[in-house]
């Protein structure tokens, strides 16, 4: 350790002393240990190396000429090669490889893993009951024959497909007699809610049925409607497809049921009574004594009353074959639900699905970016490492 | 011709022209103020005239190769240049020390001419012995300081030091070979 310990001003001046020397070429300074650093810098300048004459032409040659490989030198084409591949360069290119696949392996995962939950929601969408469905006019309505392919009394949910060809088991048969109950619900917003509840009497009307019975609210709280209708069986097919089409089907149930057998019974029994009656109209005529027409006349009022019962049977057996029962539950739609009969969707719907889809997009952003950051800073990490290390190991050899 | 407007500072001016002189600088220029400051600084180093020759031409070769991975906002070019020349130097060096170490290598760049005057010889005998005084980090600092000729600045961008650091270290290197030389 030397002695000698100079002031910071003293360092200043001195080492400007030393470069006042090297700029000039020689020692100026009065102060003699400055003069002296200014004469041993001089020195030091003067026994810098000088490169040889037939190297700096050499040299000067090939940088002219951007430094060609030697034409016909393998070595020399393996060298080239090998500054160009050399492994610092690839050692330097990793962690930005990192980087890059820290945020690309992430992406692809994220997608994948959020490509598979819409593909399930789709399938069980498809095969679910309980998906809206938008019928349409163009073979999009519902088949009343579909009916009577459900198990009897099913109230389970079906779903609107276009195309099957109708199955002939009972409607084109006038010798059977079916029962029927549809169920549809419809889902509109509140705001349209009054509008698409006219529309179902104007349709029902239209079709020659008729309303048996409506509730309708339109409050904030807890808007919907019921409406209990009857519609001729031979109009039903075009009266549930006009009504499919006032507002989105959100779910529709059908279900049929043969009643021919009470309805032949019935009638049967009707025209064994009437026979009957006949006859005993018939007997009354040519009853002999009091005794006898009194018995005939007692039993023609039985007969008379069993023939007015069996007659108010066939007569509510055929109402109730004659006119389909469709129940129609008038839902409120939901915020952000497309609750248009046929429009594409309000700006606010618009403003709506654009924030969801900035919503799922910055969702995906997070999700990737909770992968790729720490990697990232793993990578970034391990380069000034690597960086580090390798200048400390290459100034070991000053060591 | 440059014309000045009216009002713009000195500051504003200066760098404007430095990056113009930059730009129209080609490596072709950088090549003939650099080549025996470089070489002089390598040859300082692994004090072999052969091996200095080997990394000096190395050193352009690879600064020609990646002139365009210079960026003025990290130093000068010269900084640059003989950041390159450092690094391929001191892995010379590096792959070397197996065989000899710096300290104990072989010396031959310093060979006297015919007509080196005695006191001169000695003068020049009493700083190589100074000089072989100093460890790897000191004689690197001093090589770039008189053989490189370079400014504080450019040394501490080379080092990853500040300015006022290299001056200190400086100072107190040249300091130390004064003390050697008296001994």
């Amino acid at each position: 350790m030397s002695e000698y310990d100079p002031s910071t001003a003293t360092i200043e001046r001195e080492l400007a002393a030393v470069e006042d020397a090297l700029a000039g070429g020689v020692a100026t300074s009065d102060e003699a240990s400055a003069r002296e650093l200014q004469e041993l810098a001089l020195a030091l300048r003067a026994e810098a190396p000088e490169p040889d004459p037939e190297f700096a032409r050499e040299l000067r040659t090939r940088a002219k000429a951007g430094f060609p490989p030697a034409t016909g030198s393998l070595a020399a084409t393996g060298a080239s090669l090998r500054e160009r591949l050399r492994p610092a360069k690839l050692r330097r290119a990793l962690p930005a490889m990192g980087v890059i696949g820290g945020i690309l392996v992430p992406i692809v995962l994220v997608a994948s893993l959020a490509g598979s939950p819409d593909t399930d929601d789709a399938d069980s969408g498809a095969g679910g009951g309980g998906a809206a469905v938008r019928a349409d006019d163009g073979g999009g309505s519902v088949a009343p024959e579909a009916a009577e392919r459900a198990p009897s009394g099913g109230s389970a949910a079906v779903t609107v497909s276009p195309g099957p060809p109708p199955q002939r088991f009972a409607p084109g048969q006038s010798n059977r007699k079916i029962e029927r109950s549809i169920g549809l619900e419809l889902e509109a917003p509140v705001d349209e809610m009054q509008r698409v509840a006219d529309q179902v009497t104007s349709v029902t009307n239209r079709h020659g049925g008729f309303v048996l019975n409506s509730s309708l609210s339109t409050g904030d709280e807890g808007a919907g409607g019921d409406f209990e209708l009857r519609i001729p069986s031979n109009r039903l097919r075009p009266a549930l497809r006009d009504l499919s089409s006032l507002a989105t089907v959100r779910s529709q149930s059908q279900s049929g049921r043969d009643v021919t057998r009470a309805h032949v019974t019935t009638r049967d029994r009707l025209q064994a009574a009437r026979a009957e009656r006949q006859s005993l109209l018939r007997r009354l005529e040519n009853a002999d004594t009091d005794e006898q027409a009194e018995a005939i006349r007692t039993r023609l009022d039985l007969v008379s009353a069993e023939i007015n019962g069996l007659r108010a049977q066939l007569r509510d057996l055929r109402l109730r074959t004659d006119y389909a029962v469709v129940t129609v539950t008038l839902l409120a739609a939901e915020d952000g639900d497309d609750g248009g009969a046929g429009g594409a969707g309000s700006f606010d719907d618009a403003l709506g699905d654009a924030g969801d889809l900035l919503a799922g997009t910055a969702g995906i952003l997070i999700r990737v970016l909770a992968v790729a950051l720490p990697l990232a800073l793993i990578a970034g990490l391990g380069w000034l490492i690597g960086a580090a290390l390798r200048r400390r190991r290459r100034e070991s050899a000053l060591a | 011709m440059l014309v000045r407007s009216r009002g713009v500072s000195e500051a504003l001016v200066e760098p404007l022209a430095l990056m113009r002189d930059s730009q129209a600088e080609g490596f072709a220029e950088l090549y003939e103020r650099t080549f025996p400051r470089v070489y002089a600084y390598v040859a300082s180093l692994l004090r072999d005239r052969a091996a200095a020759e080997d990394v000096t031409a190395q050193a352009f070769e690879r600064a020609y190769r990646k002139r365009r991975s210079y960026r003025a906002g990290r130093g000068t070019m010269e900084a640059w240049l003989f950041g390159i020349a450092r690094n391929a130097a001191l892995d010379e060096l590096r792959r070397r020390k197996r065989r000899a170490g710096l300290e104990g290598d072989r010396e031959d760049t310093g060979a006297m001419g015919p007509d080196d005057h005695a006191e001169l010889a000695l003068r020049r005998q009493t700083v190589r012995a100074a000089l072989a005084s100093l460890d790897g980090r000191e004689r690197d600092l001093i090589a770039l300081k008189f053989a490189g000729a370079l400014s504080n600045g450019e040394i501490g961008r080379i080092l990853g030091m500040s300015e006022s650091a290299v001056g200190t270290r400086l100072h107190r290197t040249i300091t130390k070979l004064r003390e050697a030389c008296h001994e």
